[in-house]
């Protein structure tokens, strides 16, 4: 668990961040710097922890309780990119259908309460909201 | 101007058509959310914040939010009644005798009793707020910058003692917040940080998306996927009555109520503590002290008067530290704190010194969304239960579309919406690894006040980055972190144990019946 952190500390201070060239005022680096090491030092407290104390929490990753939250996660990764394609109410439609079939349900009303759903949500943004959400090439 | 003048002219402006329509629509969706198991108080804010944006006011931005979180209190105990599953954690006791209640067809008594004591522990934490603020403010009126960095520490601090079971974790989180909002242009310098090269994050990460995936769709992925686990069960729900609470019934729980109000008022006041420890230190408070102790998880109305007034008591008074010093005692207070941000609007003394006629304004807004949500209550309770009855397939659909519309609407641009999957993924990361996200959230919220607040102590002090450790109230407040984050935990670690207690007795006392 610590591990991943570390790694991600490891890679992010040197890699990325551009020196000041004006300094004016303190560092920018100076906040994210004071992030960083704090988090390693309670990223090796946590190794501490595990490795010397055995008070290590074991999290089990059950891959048949997960699977239903990652394949979710990714149809809503699929969303985002249709919705910047093919335009919010027809994606939300396309999505929304297949993750109603995966959760079991088969009776059509629901599916037409989805694409009216979709709808509605479009128009309630554009005309009181005054946000156009993504069109995209249907309209 | 003096106290009371601002506040007459408060007064003024709170009654207005448009901020008594908020409350109202604030205070059904709280009740909505609430009362939905896994949805949280946190969600209903989070989908009316792009809500939010299309008001001109912000006072009646943060009313509307403050309206959810009141409604959203209140709205747990009705699936707590008729479900036996308290819609939010902080209505976890009102099951305790809420449910036998219920079981007794006694279900409208134990609203009733709910909304009663809801509504007088709101008022009485409001009319405390009202108090409170301005005494408070004139306290630290002299705080400088020095003074609210470390302020911000504190309250990043607590959030991570408090939040998820292990300190090192929660504090990491919070780091990791806080390096988020460091993602993109650099306030002070223009320079860009972190962004990887990546035209995505060249203008960092916005809170509005980053609250979305980071509560907000998590919850409702989690909640999904155990809807797929369980295949769609629903569970029997007690059906409402009309047998109503009498008179002389509700002076009975006065006492018990009046007593959690006052307890929960000033647990409420601590930052870190939270409604879910208020419950449940009151109601053991409750019936330590009751007439009839041997009623209590049989369906003693003052169990569920204690219970229900202690969580709304709550909502009240963790406004106090939020309103004067900046800092949010729990998840859901940073999340009203990141919208002042959103609006544009720095919590703390120089409210009440600057924009004294909206601070009063947005305090009284709380004390009138405690006085309707009686109404409220009463007529709208039947048919919010009928929600939980609702498959959830119906609810996720529409939560998430409105998510992802919002947070695209937060600045009209696609860029939000790769972000808001991003974080969400992110998220999901985080959970497998059981580190909770509420102090990544404050991180987030908090980083650019610290920041601003970081910069100008350095500059006005020549960057001498000692001056935190030597200014004298400044030290205070960092040695104050550190006594109030061991005793807090020890504190946390009592109240579980004796809450473990009790909802073992709860359970038992459950099942006798």
């Amino acid at each position: 668990m610590g591990a991943l952190s570390l790694i991600l500390l490891l890679v992010m201070p040197n890699q990325v961040r551009i020196p000041a060239y004006d300094s004016g005022a303190p560092s920018p680096r100076i906040i994210p710097g004071i992030c960083i090491v704090i988090m390693l030092i309670f990223s090796i407290v946590l190794i501490i922890q595990s490795l010397v104390f055995k008070q290590e929490k074991i999290v089990e990753f059950d891959w048949n309780k997960e699977k239903p939250a990652i394949l979710l996660i990714v149809m809503l990764c699929v969303y985002v990119a249709l919705i910047t394609t093919i335009g919010f109410v027809p994606a939300s439609a396309l999505v929304f259908s297949a993750i109603l079939f995966y959760c079991g349900e088969r009776k059509p009303f629901i599916y037409i309460f989805v694409i009216a759903a979709a709808t509605g949500i479009y128009f309630l943004f554009k005309y009181v909201f005054t946000v156009s959400l993504p069109t995209g090439i249907f309209f | 101007m003096g106290d009371i003048q601002l506040i007459m002219q408060a007064l003024t402006q709170v009654f207005t058509v448009t901020n008594l329509l908020m409350i109202l629509i604030g205070l059904v969706i709280g009740m909505i959310v609430g009362c939905i198991p896994g949805l949280s108080v946190m969600l209903g804010i989070i989908l009316m914040l792009p809500v939010t944006y299309t008001i001109d006011d912000p006072a009646t931005a943060i009313i509307l939010l403050l309206a959810v979180y009141v409604g959203g209190m209140y709205g747990g105990s009705i699936s707590a009644v008729t479900l036996n599953t308290p819609g939010t954690n902080s209505a976890i006791a009102t099951t305790f005798d809420g449910y036998p209640l219920a079981r007794k067809g006694k279900v409208k008594k134990a609203l009733d009793t709910s909304l009663f004591s809801s509504v007088f522990g709101g008022l009485f934490s409001a009319i405390l707020l009202l108090l409170c603020a301005s005494l408070i403010t004139k306290l630290v009126a002299n705080f400088t910058s020095v003074e609210y960095f470390s302020m911000g520490i504190l309250g990043i601090s607590l959030i991570a003692g408090v939040s998820g079971n292990s300190l090192p974790k929660s504090i990491i989180s919070g780091m990791i917040g806080l390096l988020m909002a460091c993602i993109g242009m650099d306030a002070v310098t223009g320079v860009t940080r972190y962004s990887f090269g990546l035209d995505t994050l060249k203008y960092g990460i916005d809170l509005l998306p980053a609250c979305i995936a980071l509560i907000a769709l998590t919850q409702v992925v989690q909640k999904l996927r155990d809807f797929k686990l369980s295949g769609g069960k629903l569970d029997d729900a007690n059906k409402i009555d009309r047998e109503g609470l009498t008179h002389k019934e509700r002076l009975s729980i006065i006492p018990a109520v009046l007593k959690s109000s006052a307890i929960a008022s000033i647990l409420g006041a601590m930052p870190g503590v939270g409604g879910g420890v208020a419950q449940f230190l009151c109601y053991s408070e409750a019936r330590r002290t009751s007439k009839h102790p041997e009623e209590f998880g049989k369906g003693s109305l003052e169990g569920i008067g204690a219970a229900e007034a202690s969580n709304n008591a709550v909502v009240g008074s963790a406004m106090i530290p939020m309103l004067t010093l900046g800092i949010p005692g729990d998840g859901v207070t940073a999340l009203l704190l990141g919208a002042f941000v959103l609006h544009g609007i720095t919590p703390g003394p120089t409210m009440f010194t600057k924009q004294g006629v909206m601070a009063y304004t947005i305090i009284l807004g709380c004390l009138i969304a405690n006085i309707l949500l009686f109404p409220i209550g009463l007529g709208m309770t039947r048919g919010v239960a009928k929600i939980i009855q609702v498959r959830y397939t119906y609810l996720a659909p529409l939560i998430i579309m409105f998510c992802f519309a919002g947070s695209y609407a937060s600045t009209g641009n696609t860029k939000e919406l790769v972000l808001c999957a991003a974080i969400l993924v992110f998220s999901y990361l985080l959970t497998l690894l059981d580190i909770d996200n509420t102090p990544l959230m404050l991180g987030m919220i908090l980083e650019s006040i610290m920041e601003k607040n970081f910069v100008t102590a350095s500059m006005a002090y020549d960057r001498d980055y000692t001056i935190f450790f030597r200014r004298p109230v400044s030290l205070v407040i960092l040695i104050l972190t550190v006594l109030l984050l061991v005793s807090l935990m020890k504190m946390n670690k009592k109240i579980a144990a004796l809450n473990e207690k009790q909802m073992e007795e709860m359970e038992k006392a459950h099942e006798e019946l």
